[in-house]
């Protein structure tokens, strides 16, 4: 009698504590406000992938001393993809193992493509901070929103550098530039390509050719030599790391020097610099994410987030990509928090409200989403190397006493 | 005129790295009978032990050649004697191993480097020698005059030499050879040893010139296989001649037609070659059907 009792209390004991437990689980998990970072931790574009997420962690940090997203604190959880059957793959494990309340991603945006659709299952929200393919928003599916700037932001931005700062530069009216634009032939270079050629043309400028290439091709003097001979005062190409290493070091084996030289969206790391040196690069103008480096009155709070990257990772941002991938999951934070709930079309919803200027933000952004939800106040900066270093030279705002160097006939 | 000039004096110097990369995979193609798949990786490697022999004692590429070279021959041996012998009797399975082997080298050295590019410097890479108006690269010409060296010590190698002459054997008829008392085995794995070596040494005289990653071997293989395959199977000299077409070829439709169109202009022309002279411009008619044959 008694050891049946016991037996019972022990088994209803047993019973109470892991019901507890469960509960307890289960507030926990409630507790945190976790997102998934669906971006490749391998493969080639690994370090990439790395760099954005760890804005995030940064972003995370901050929101976590205020309090977190909705009253609970900000987790990040990791989603590896490097592909997109990699992207399918990481958002069903991380919907359906993790229980993850949002996805944000992604530096790839082929893996963008296909995740944010593969969430849509889970009728979660996909918040894109750094993929720049512009048919991500035109698509117009209604748990995505992009925050950050899209392939038209980088080819107007280079746009106005030319007929802005280069023409002031170059000492010349805008209809009196010659312009080549180079680019890598899959559709990331050639509709930012397409879309350089139609603003430059509205602008009154003369596009004395176009030439696509290759990002794997083991030569490019053909492109060089076809540039050169079309004289340009500027060249501007959009292309990966490799192919815009071989294309500058080309350029300077054949001696082609236009007036001014224009990288969209590579060409302001390490790489380029260890592949060229600082003499070859001295003067080359990079279209690019937003660096720490632009002015408080700019970008506030940057100067802050470059301390709070060093602190954490005890070194400076290997590309500049963190930095848009911070902002954009502050801004994320900020529409869940106006929305009430993660539920993605509220999200969207309160997003399309808001009316941030510009420099609003550490990278200079404001907060203005189209119909797609695509936010239409991120502008990209554009950096030069000087003595082996690459500075802010425009906008001006961004600038400070940055001044362009080596720009004109050679 | 002058640009005319400049266009043949790039594609010369294209061809030589088509050749440099071509000339140890054919040889390997050519005597074993093996598509090797990898050998873009051990180009890729050979580019990474420049890079590892400068960042560990400061070494110039051209010096590193020295460990890099006998460090790769030693690696194709181990290749064909571990990996690809056991399997000799499924030719089918020896070309998934080395497709196999393609994958692990990649991703090794990804791991190892998180993907991020790397440039070996050397003074000699900023040095362009220029003949009125015509610009040559040095680091480009090293590698031309490196493929020519090469091809005439393969040459006299395997005509001279009693291991050149075995090669050459057990290229005609394994069998044979091996009824003549040639140790095919030793020879397989001196060969692709050699092969191994000669990317090994392309690896390195190219890591000057492009800034590496894990993946970069897939940028030279297809055009290699295109060159030997043209050049024909296991001719040295075709190989030699072939990087040399398809180098003009590139480079010429790349400058007159479209940079865009050029490796559909050179694919055309291989195609046709391989209509008129299925077995390659100096290969033996036939040749490319040895491997088909039993041949234990």
């Amino acid at each position: 009698m008694i050891g049946t009792v016991t037996r019972r209390l022990v088994l209803g004991m047993s019973a109470a504590v892991a019901l507890s437990l469960a509960a307890d689980t289960q507030v926990q998990a409630q507790e945190t406000f976790k997102i998934g970072a669906i971006n490749p931790y391998s493969g080639p574009m690994a370090l990439y992938g790395d760099e954005v997420t760890r804005g995030y962690e940064l972003a995370a940090e901050a929101l976590n001393a205020k309090g977190g997203i909705l009253g609970r604190k900000v987790e990040i959880v990791r989603g590896n993809a490097a592909s997109p059957q990699e992207g399918i793959a990481a958002v069903e494990q991380l919907a359906g193992r993790d229980n993850v309340d949002v996805f944000i991603g992604t530096y790839l945006s082929a893996v963008s493509a296909a995740a944010s659709e593969a969430a849509m299952n889970y009728q979660k929200l996909y918040w894109d901070t750094n993929a720049l393919a512009a048919n991500l928003t035109e698509r117009g599916l209604p748990n995505f929103a992009r925050s950050g700037p899209y392939a038209v932001s980088f080819a107007d931005q280079s746009v106005e550098l030319v007929t802005g700062l280069l023409a002031e530069a170059l000492g010349k009216e805008p209809k009196d530039l010659k312009v080549w634009i180079e680019h890598e032939e899959s559709i990331y270079g050639t509709s930012i390509a397409d879309r350089q050629k139609e603003q430059l043309e509205k602008a009154g400028v003369q596009v004395v050719g176009m030439g696509a290439h290759s990002a794997k091709a083991i030569d490019l003097t053909d492109s060089i030599l076809r540039a050169r001979d079309a004289q340009p005062d500027i060249w501007i190409n959009t292309g990966y790391v490799p192919d815009g290493n071989l294309l500058l070091r080309t350029a300077r084996d054949q001696g082609f020097k236009p007036g001014a030289m224009v990288l969209v969206g590579t060409g302001d790391t390490r790489e380029t610099l260890e592949a060229l040196g600082a003499e070859s690069l001295e003067g080359i103008l990079i279209v690019s994410y937003p660096r720490p480096d632009v002015t408080e009155q700019y970008g506030p709070g940057s100067q802050a987030y470059l301390e709070a990257y060093r602190a954490k990772y005890g070194q400076d941002p290997l590309a500049p990509q963190s930095m848009t991938a911070f902002v954009g999951l502050k801004i994320m934070a900020e529409a869940i928090e106006a929305a009430g709930s993660a539920e993605p079309e509220a999200v969207i919803e309160a997003a399309k409200k808001m009316d941030k200027p510009l420099n609003t933000y550490e990278t200079g952004y404001g907060a203005k989403f189209d119909d797609h939800a695509q936010n239409v106040r991120t502008p990209p900066t554009v950096v030069q190397w000087q003595n082996g270093k690459v500075v802010t030279v425009f906008p001006v705002a961004a600038a400070g006493g940055n001044k362009l160097v080596a720009v004109g006939k050679q | 005129m002058s640009t005319f000039l400049n266009i043949l004096v790039v594609g010369l110097l294209l061809g030589g790295i088509y050749g440099l990369v071509s000339i140890g995979l054919n040889l390997i193609f050519g005597v074993i009978r093996i598509v090797n798949f990898a050998q873009g990786e051990l180009v890729m490697l050979g580019m990474y032990g420049a890079y590892f022999s400068y960042w560990l004692v400061g070494m110039d590429p051209y010096v590193s050649i020295l460990v890099v070279v006998p460090a790769l021959f030693v690696f194709g041996v181990l290749i064909q004697r571990f990996i690809l012998q056991p399997l000799q009797n499924e030719s089918m399975m020896q070309i998934f191993a080395t497709f196999g082997l393609l994958l692990l080298l990649q991703n090794v050295i990804l791991a190892i480097t998180r993907g991020t590019g790397y440039t070996v410097p050397t003074d000699l890479s900023t040095v362009v020698i220029d003949i009125a108006g015509l610009k040559i690269s040095l680091v480009r010409l090293i590698a031309l005059f490196a493929v020519t060296a090469v091809a005439v010590g393969m040459s006299w190698f395997l005509k001279n030499t009693l291991p050149g002459k075995a090669i050459r054997a057990v290229t005609q008829d394994r069998r044979a050879a091996r009824l003549m008392g040639i140790n095919v085995e030793l020879t397989f794995m001196l060969t692709f040893g050699m092969g191994a070596a000669l990317a090994g040494l392309a690896g390195t005289l190219l890591a000057p010139i492009y800034t590496m990653s894990p993946q970069i071997g897939g940028n030279f293989i297809l055009a290699a296989f295109a060159v030997v395959v043209l050049g024909g199977l296991g001719s040295v000299w075709g190989a030699f001649i072939g990087g040399f077409i398809i180098g003009l070829i590139e480079a010429l439709a790349g400058y007159y037609l479209d940079p865009a169109l050029k490796h559909a202009v050179w694919f055309l022309v291989f195609i046709a070659v391989l209509i008129v002279r299925p077995g390659g411009l100096f290969g033996i008619a036939g040749a490319e059907e040895v491997g088909l044959r039993e041949q234990h």
